[in-house]
């Protein structure tokens, strides 16, 4: 295959557990809550995935754990900014150093360890499209399943109910509670659903990327959703733009690594964040005045500790 | 003219009252508790003093654009520009040059190095509007990678093995030390840069035009102050100390430049800020504590085996009863 061939599969391989974690955030902050645990899920989601899988021989055990112990920390996080109005910014940081230790320490008799994983598995047909076909439609199941969420998502968001609610608990949650919705309930919902998703882009990671264990797997994906979610302006549709870019900047990294390239792999591994960090500068001024209006005091520090 | 809100009381008058409540209670609370905690558990004192230094730093770093309304994630970060920068002054400066011009030099490249790093941060703010918590977290992982990068390319020692680091380049042996005890004098550096900040935040025009810009760009404008300048300014101010915790950290601890050099710092530094509401004084009681936890916890490591990522299980929890129990005392940050 060509260079750009491989540069574009590895950019949805890569990209999709980092859009797992960015739907995920991006249903925290439609509720009005920032997330940077979102780290911390994706960490507790892989280990958890690795370690069932290890035990049982079943991946998709390990998904499923993994879905429950990314929730976990992201109903922490809910406890504390919800209900003892803790600082989002600082507890989200916190909960990601929860996720790091803990994760270190019951992950430490897994390193070395190597799984089968989840095998690529191509739709038929589709796969066999000339260029297109291996680039999207020949990989594991779970990829699929972030591409799917993103129309569903935007479905959920703009033609539910409950997506009106979880709008209107971002925006103003005093018009929401006044139709006798609890925003709190909204958003212990919203962040357990978004830990959940990025504990599945976690599992994705470790059952289908690293096949291995190793402390701090994640190297901060978690906090690139955080700023794809901004990059696509809080819209589920235009996630997978950024989470592609982001992934094809690791799998060009990757790449001119394996072929050899003169470049210090230690200079293009600033890549990806580079590129997310340009992307954000591009489109930030547009996507700014899109933000959910209750993000905008925590974005502004308004917040009080 | 009328700038501020009509209601509340937010006169001239309440800006300039520095809103650093009992930092002195903090502080001299702290320390009691430490003095009787750490004899108890067996934490060396002059580990925690030696630890405390980066703590402090990293956590004034947060709490300085914290006043002007900024949250500056990027303290990891910025250590570690500050880390490459005194070790590139370090490496360039001639051996026979004496410790008096040396030091000065290298905390001078260190401060640089994160001013520089915290520059970007602060440039696409005020220009292209970005997230400052987003580009500053996201630097962080680019910091990282750039220690890396002149650690094993440019910079490497070519007697280090599978190991890489830069070579010593010999001021270790050069930095003062506390009186009566082996910890280095870097303390007093981190205790300065506390008391400067606290009076450059509560006394100063400066300071004063900062925390109005803090509490409201609006009102900042409208009284004519330079806001975009006020952010800048307290942005870099804030990365030149983090700076300079790293200048510290590769000079009077490691000598040498290696990768993992003070992995994590920076982060618990912003903790510690947000523990005590980025009051600079009591950023001091709140660096010595999580100090101590990080020195017991390398105790932990040796003594039960368990990697050295564990303490930062029992920060996060330390950081969450506090950021918890805040509201129920009903005091603001």
């Amino acid at each position: 295959m060509s260079l750009v061939e491989d540069v574009l599969v590895g950019a949805v391989r890569q990209g999709s557990p980092v859009l797992f974690a960015t739907h995920g955030e991006l249903v925290a902050e439609r509720s009005g809550v920032v997330n940077l645990g979102t780290e911390g899920s994706m960490l507790c989601g892989a280990l958890a995935a690795f370690a069932t899988t290890v035990a049982t021989g079943s991946p998709l055990l390990g998904i499923a754990a993994a879905a429950a112990a990314g929730a976990l920390p992201a109903l922490l996080h809910a406890f504390m900014v919800v209900d003892r109005g803790a600082n989002q910014l600082a507890n989200g940081l916190a909960i990601f150093f929860l996720g790091l230790g803990v994760t270190a320490a019951l992950g430490s008799s897994l390193v070395g360890r190597q799984i089968n994983g989840l095998g690529v598995a191509p739709i038929p047909l589709l796969s066999e499209i000339p260029f297109a076909g291996p680039i999207l439609f020949a990989h594991d199941v779970l990829t699929y399943l972030a591409l799917l969420l993103a129309p569903a998502l935007w479905w959920f968001l703009y033609r539910t109910r409950w997506g009106l609610v979880l709008r209107a608990t971002g925006e103003r949650d005093e018009v929401p509670f006044a139709y006798g919705h609890s925003p709190r309930r909204v958003r212990y919902l919203a962040l357990a659903a978004g830990g959940a998703l990025a504990g599945i882009g976690g599992a994705q990671l470790a059952l289908a990327i690293t096949l291995t264990w190793v402390e701090d797997l994640t190297v901060g994906r978690g906090f690139i959703a955080v700023a794809l979610v901004i990059f696509a302006a809080w819209e589920p549709l235009r996630a997978p733009l950024g989470a592609f870019i982001f992934g094809g900047a690791l799998s060009l990294q990757l790449q001119l690594q394996a072929r050899g390239v003169g470049i210090s792999p230690f200079l293009l591994e600033t890549a990806p964040y580079v590129l997310t960090i340009l992307a954000l500068v591009v489109l930030s001024s547009r996507a700014v005045s899109r933000m959910p209006r209750g993000l905008s005091a925590v974005f502004a520090g308004a917040q009080r500790a | 003219m009328n700038a501020l809100p009509a209601t509340g009381r937010l006169t001239p008058g309440a800006l300039l009252r520095p809103p650093y409540a009992r930092p002195a209670a903090w502080v001299f609370g702290t320390l009691l508790g430490l003095l009787v905690v750490l004899p108890a558990l067996e934490v060396s004192i002059d580990q925690t003093l030696i630890r405390a230094t980066p703590f402090i730093l990293t956590g004034l770093a947060v709490a300085l654009p914290a006043r002007a309304g900024l949250i500056n994630v990027g303290g990891e970060g910025q250590l570690l520009l500050g880390a490459v920068g005194a070790t590139g002054v370090g490496l360039a400066l001639p051996d026979t040059l004496s410790p008096v011009a040396t030091l000065p030099l290298l905390a001078l490249g260190g401060a640089l190095g994160g001013l520089v790093w915290a520059g970007i941060a602060a440039g696409l703010y005020v220009g292209a509007r970005t997230n400052e918590v987003i580009v500053t977290l996201l630097l962080n992982f680019v910091a990282v990678s750039v220690v890396a990068y002149v650690v094993h390319g440019p910079w490497r020692d070519p007697d280090s093995a599978s190991f890489p680091y830069t070579a010593d380049f010999g001021a270790g042996g050069t930095v003062p030390l506390l009186p009566g005890g082996t910890a280095h004098a870097g303390l007093l550096v981190a205790l300065v840069a506390a008391v400067g900040v606290w009076l450059v935040m509560g006394r100063t025009r400066w300071g004063f035009r900062a925390r109005v810009v803090g509490g409201n760009k609006e009102a900042g404008r409208r009284s004519g102050f330079n806001v975009s300048r006020t952010l800048v300014i307290a942005l870099v101010a804030g990365g030149a100390l983090a700076g300079l915790a790293g200048a510290i950290e590769v000079v009077a601890v490691e000598g040498r430049l290696r990768p993992a050099v003070a992995v994590g710092f920076g982060y618990i530094g912003f903790l510690a800020s947000w523990l005590v509401g980025h009051r600079p004084l009591a950023v001091v009681g709140a660096g010595l504590a999580l100090a101590a936890i990080s020195v017991s916890g390398d105790n932990l490591q040796i003594d039960a085996g368990l990697p050295s990522t564990t303490v930062y299980i029992l920060m996060a929890v330390v950081v969450m009863a506090v950021l918890g129990l805040r509201r129920r005392a009903g005091r603001q940050g």
